[in-house]
């Protein structure tokens, strides 16, 4: 039973790594290697405002959010822009702005033992005799609120069409007036404020420091593979494939090797199904 | 868009100079160097170097290091080998100690090494430069070995803080106290894979099956972990009354400390997990700390005993110095007594020459905020578990509720040393 | 922002010399001959002279830069044939463990085990990602991002090949001078090679393959096979690299792995230039000198590294040996568009 329950928590905070990364990559084509630090950089702010402005947590984290959602914008317009479609220079830069904020944070004095964030919700209930904690309720809700939400967007909304308008044809998009780097801008923004959010919602479970933003980059880059980039319910599935084989691994073969499912995950899937677990005809041509 | 690119090569050009102005800091005159290379951005880390600096700074005050009939003032220099953080080449490690070496041209070098592998090959690199070196962190096993292979090799090298059995053969004599006066008997070992933490947990797996404990788990997690429920679980299903966890990555520990507490696991916890352990733990992590006992090596590291003056003397000054007592239960004592160990076989052997001091340093005979430190055949501290006043010391504490209605945390082991008993949290009294 | 009534644009014209060194066979005049020689000769004899004047730490900035620099060069050899990989770290980490296999545990000399552990590091890279050749861009990317992981986190977790310990080897080169000139002659002789097999009809089917390799396929090419034959060949440059550092350092752990091995030349091959060879090693050049004169800067090391990459790459996309290759033969104007 308690496999089951964690199981589907981890899938859950698995899958909320993931969101804005594989948003990102499905509307714009852009890897958004910066993901890990974003998500780590929205638990710093949303600290600091706790600490030095004395903000409840409540306010400091939506705060965290939307900075999160500026500093993504920022980097499409100051750094992206002019290296637009070439994806080396595309994967360096984000990459390397990714680093220089978990330096920066770094050297700022964020490691060690001091940094951790409050719980929205104390207490815990017992389902079926095995012991959750409120926190961890909250992320399945939250998770599950953010995909829906995410659904009812892109299909009713006129900003989520043409993020889906481009997807499908930049060309044809351009065409009916949808400006593609405003479109790319926003979608970079939308990403890096999802890895805000899994962050304030996630974060409290544990403690952070910098080095966890390089975690959350290669569990978000392995659930949109697995899934299939771009595919909302592949990237659901994934994660709760992974999810579930990591507990899996824990119970029957041994705790220490449950970080190399996501990692073996990837590489089978690529390797036998390279257009992921929910990849359509039409991308499996692009990858093969 | 000519005008942006020259912009941007301006800023190029900005940031190229500003590399260079780095090293232009001012020299005082004809200090002595130490060096200090470690991997800065990590508690254990942070906290040596700032004992370092405050003894660096005493020293300083009182007029430097009396070599042959000159007193010369110290200097401290930093380097990070980023040794600490996983991930980080062993190559890129050794040659943030070579270029400490060949371009600062220390006369000795403190704290050193993080992760055992750097150590490891950190302790050729320090063969080949011949200089003093007086490490304080690592406390792999694998340097005794590889010391042994070559003593006149490896002469250069001390280690001056414990080797990872003796807070295993503490956390051992803490489950003695357990099983004696409450009877508890059932145990889960959590501990990350690593050399030393693998050293330390199957020290006490060895000692309590032969005490007569059980043992419910030996559960490995890998060092990047951040999900401990699998082995939480366990613990419970099979009424662990004890997990002994041994835990150095501070992230993993706070992870294990918050789903202890969240999912209420009727068991106590014993060994070391730096978040729990520290003197800053109840503001990070709550009162959920109360009754976890750990284990702090050597003595003084961040615990003020009453029963030794000279950790209460220590710990006031850097709490004057640095605001707040060191964030790291283990090893910031090591780093503070190394420097004078080292200045006192300076003072002796009336030079600098690397040899001469080595001598000296062999012949060490120090009362320190640690205890009593000699050396060994191996270069290693000798620490034991009875008097401060013989040997090198680590204690056992214990977190409780104090008279004034706050968490305090309480020394239990050895006699010594202790200020208290160990309590039994309310939900264990069946 | 609205063009203003003259219109100006860039006019660039090849140098006279360049047009007459390309065109004229046999070149005679000194002036042309320093033309042609001078870009190739110059940084060879530097490199050479180099070490003589460096200190002992210098020399080492000076060797880690050539390994770095064969691991950009075997990225971009890759990247010539359409392979965008992330993971020289597992070239380069199979390479070490090989060498250190070899000596760890069948005790061979280092003028055996080098060799082999270069030639079997590249056969195991081979046959490990023949699977996956067939996928494009950042897929491809992927897999070679997380294999070295994988093996990272597989050492660690099993114990195998020494497991967190790593394995203690024995070998090592019999002096200074023969390693750091055996891995800067390696490297200028990696460099040439490459520039030359690229031009060759063999590197011209290559890099047809990455520009549009139905068009390949229709030709009558398995461009699977040939996709192969260049990670061999990637495989063992970089896997050399990898075997040189284990029997310089005498050690190798799962360090080897790290990202840093898979960043860097990517990085060197950005910042220089990609698809010329050159560039990448220009670029690695720089980088790593870059990276060690940063330690100054204490914690803000790779912070700022990261600056100015960034900034680098963004101020010339086009890679700095690209540029420098510009100006080298061609003039440039501004004239007014009429």
């Amino acid at each position: 039973m308690s496999t089951i329950i964690y199981g589907i928590i981890t899938s859950v905070i698995l899958a909320l790594y993931a969101v804005g990364f594989s948003l990102t990559y499905g509307i714009s084509g852009l890897a958004n290697f910066a993901h890990g630090a974003l998500y780590i950089l929205a638990g710093y702010i949303s600290w600091n405002l706790m600490n030095y402005l004395g903000l409840p947590f409540l306010a400091s984290a939506p705060l965290a959010v939307v900075a999160c959602a500026l500093v993504g914008f920022i980097i499409y317009w100051g750094l992206l822009l002019r290296v637009r479609g070439i994806p080396l220079s595309e994967l360096v830069v984000t990459f390397a702005a990714g680093v220089a904020i978990l330096e920066l944070l770094t050297w700022r004095g964020f490691y060690g033992i001091s940094y951790s964030l409050p719980v929205f919700v104390e207490g815990g209930v017992e389902i079926w005799g095995v012991a959750v904690d409120a926190q961890r309720l909250l992320v399945i809700a939250v998770g599950v609120a953010l995909v829906v939400l995410l659904y009812l967007f892109v299909h009713y909304t006129k900003i989520g069409l043409a993020f889906r308008g481009m997807a499908q044809n930049e060309r044809t998009a351009l065409s009916v007036g949808i400006e593609s780097d405003w479109i790319g801008a926003l979608s970079l923004a939308l990403g890096s404020a999802l890895a805000g959010l899994a962050a304030v919602v996630v974060l409290p479970l544990g403690m952070m420091e910098s080095s966890v933003g390089y975690e959350v980059l290669i569990y978000a880059l392995a659930v949109a593979i697995v899934g299939g980039l771009e595919s909302t319910p592949g990237m659901v599935v994934a994660s709760f494939v992974i999810g579930f084989g990591q507990r899996i691994t824990a119970s029957y073969i041994g705790p220490k090797w449950m970080i190399i499912v996501p990692l073996a995950a990837i590489v089978l899937v690529l390797a036998v199904r390279p257009s992921g677990l929910f990849g359509k005809f039409k991308e499996l041509e692009e990858r093969v | 868009m000519r005008r942006r690119r020259s912009v941007y090569l301006a800023l190029l050009v900005g940031a190229t100079l500003l590399m260079f102005t780095g090293p232009l800091a001012a020299q005082a005159a004809d200090p002595i160097v130490l060096g200090a290379p470690t991997s800065v951005y990590t508690p254990f880390g942070k906290s040596c170097l700032q004992a370092t600096e405050l003894a660096v700074e005493e020293i300083n005050k009182a007029g430097g290091v009396q070599v042959g009939n000159v007193k010369r003032p110290l200097k401290l220099v930093k380097s990070d080998t980023r040794g600490g953080e996983p991930g980080t080449p062993l190559h890129d490690a050794i040659m943030a100690y070579t270029k400490l070496i060949t371009e600062e041209k220390p006369d000795a070098i403190v704290v050193g090494a993080f992760r055992s592998e750097v150590l490891m090959k950190a302790m050729d690199t320090v063969a080949k430069y011949k200089l003093p070196h007086l490490h304080t962190i690592a406390q792999t096993p694998g340097f005794q070995k590889k010391f042994a292979e070559d003593p006149e090799k490896y002469k250069y090298l001390f280690r001056v803080t414990t080797d990872a059995l003796i807070p295993g053969s503490y956390t051992q004599a803490c489950l003695d106290i357990l099983k004696k006066d409450f009877g508890l008997d059932r145990v889960l070992f959590i501990y990350q894979d690593t050399e030393w933490a693998k050293a330390f947990a199957g020290l006490v797996k060895m000692l309590s099956a032969k005490s007569g404990w059980k043992e419910i788990g030996f559960d490995a997690y890998a060092a990047g972990a951040n999900d401990f429920s699998p082995a939480l679980e366990k613990a419970k299903k099979e009424n662990a009354q004890v997990i002994v966890i041994v835990w150095d990555v501070p992230l993993g520990a706070g992870v294990f400390a918050k789903q202890y507490q969240a999912q209420k696991v009727p068991a106590i916890v014993v060994g070391f997990v730096p978040p729990m352990a520290a003197p800053q733990a109840v503001k990070t992590l709550g009162p959920g700390v109360e009754y976890s006992i750990h284990v702090e090596f050597p003595v003084g590291a961040s615990l003020p005993l009453k029963k030794l003056p000279k950790t209460l003397a220590f710990l006031d000054a850097f709490k004057k110095k640095f605001g707040d007592l060191p964030e790291a239960a283990a090893v910031t004592s090591s780093a503070y007594d190394a420097v004078y160990i080292w200045k006192e076989a300076v003072e002796r052997a009336g030079s600098l020459d690397a040899d001469k001091v080595v001598a000296e340093l062999e012949k060490t005979d120090y009362k320190g905020v640690s205890g009593r430190l000699k050396f060994d055949k191996n270069h290693i501290a000798i620490f034991g578990n009875k008097d401060a006043n013989e040997t090198g010391l680590a204690v056992v504490f214990q977190w409780q509720n104090g008279p004034d209605g706050q968490l305090i945390r309480v020394p239990i082991y050895p006699e010594t040393v202790a200020e208290g008993k160990i309590v039994l949290p309310p939900w264990m009294k069946k | 922002m609205q063009p203003p009534d003259v219109k100006i644009r860039r006019k660039r014209l090849d140098r006279g010399i360049k047009a007459r060194t390309d065109s004229v066979f046999v070149i005679a005049a000194p002036g042309d001959i320093i033309y042609v020689l001078a870009p190739r000769v110059l940084p060879v004899v530097a490199l050479l002279i180099l070490p003589f004047f460096l200190s002992e730490y210098h020399q080492e900035v000076l060797v880690h830069a050539s390994v770095v620099g064969l691991l950009a060069l075997s990225w971009d050899l890759l990247a010539c044939c359409g392979l965008f990989s992330l993971g020289q770290s597992l070239f380069f980490g199979v390479g070490a463990y090989m060498a250190g296999m070899m000596d760890y545990y069948l005790h061979l000399s280092i003028w055996i085990g080098l060799p082999l552990a270069t030639l079997s590091g590249g056969a195991i890279c081979s046959i490990l990602l023949a699977p996956v050749v067939r996928l494009k861009g950042v897929y491809f990317a992927m897999v070679t991002l997380m294999l070295p992981l994988l093996f990272r986190k597989i050492i660690e977790a099993s114990g195998l090949l020494g497991g967190t310990l790593g394995l203690s080897t024995r070998g090592s080169f019999p002096n200074e001078w023969v390693a750091v000139y055996l891995g800067i002659i390696v490297f200028l002789g990696v460099l040439f090679g490459l520039r030359k097999l690229i031009d060759s009809d063999y590197g011209l089917v290559l890099k047809a393959i990455r520009d549009d390799d139905r068009a390949v396929m229709s030709a009558g090419i398995n461009i699977y096979a040939r996709k192969v034959q260049a990670l061999f060949v990637a495989g063992s440059i970089a896997s050399f690299a990898g075997a040189f550092l284990t029997y310089r350092y005498e050690f190798v752990g799962f360090s080897v792995f790290a990202w840093d091995y898979a960043i860097l030349p990517l990085a060197a091959a950005a910042l220089g230039g990609p698809g010329t060879f050159a560039g990448a090693a220009l670029g690695s050049m720089i980088l790593v000198p870059l990276s060690e004169a940063l330690r100054a800067m204490g914690g803000l090391r790779i912070a700022s590294y990261c600056l100015v990459l960034m900034v680098s790459i963004i101020a010339l996309p086009e890679g700095i040996f690209s540029f420098l290759e510009r100006k080298y033969h061609q003039f440039e104007s501004l004239v007014e568009v009429k």
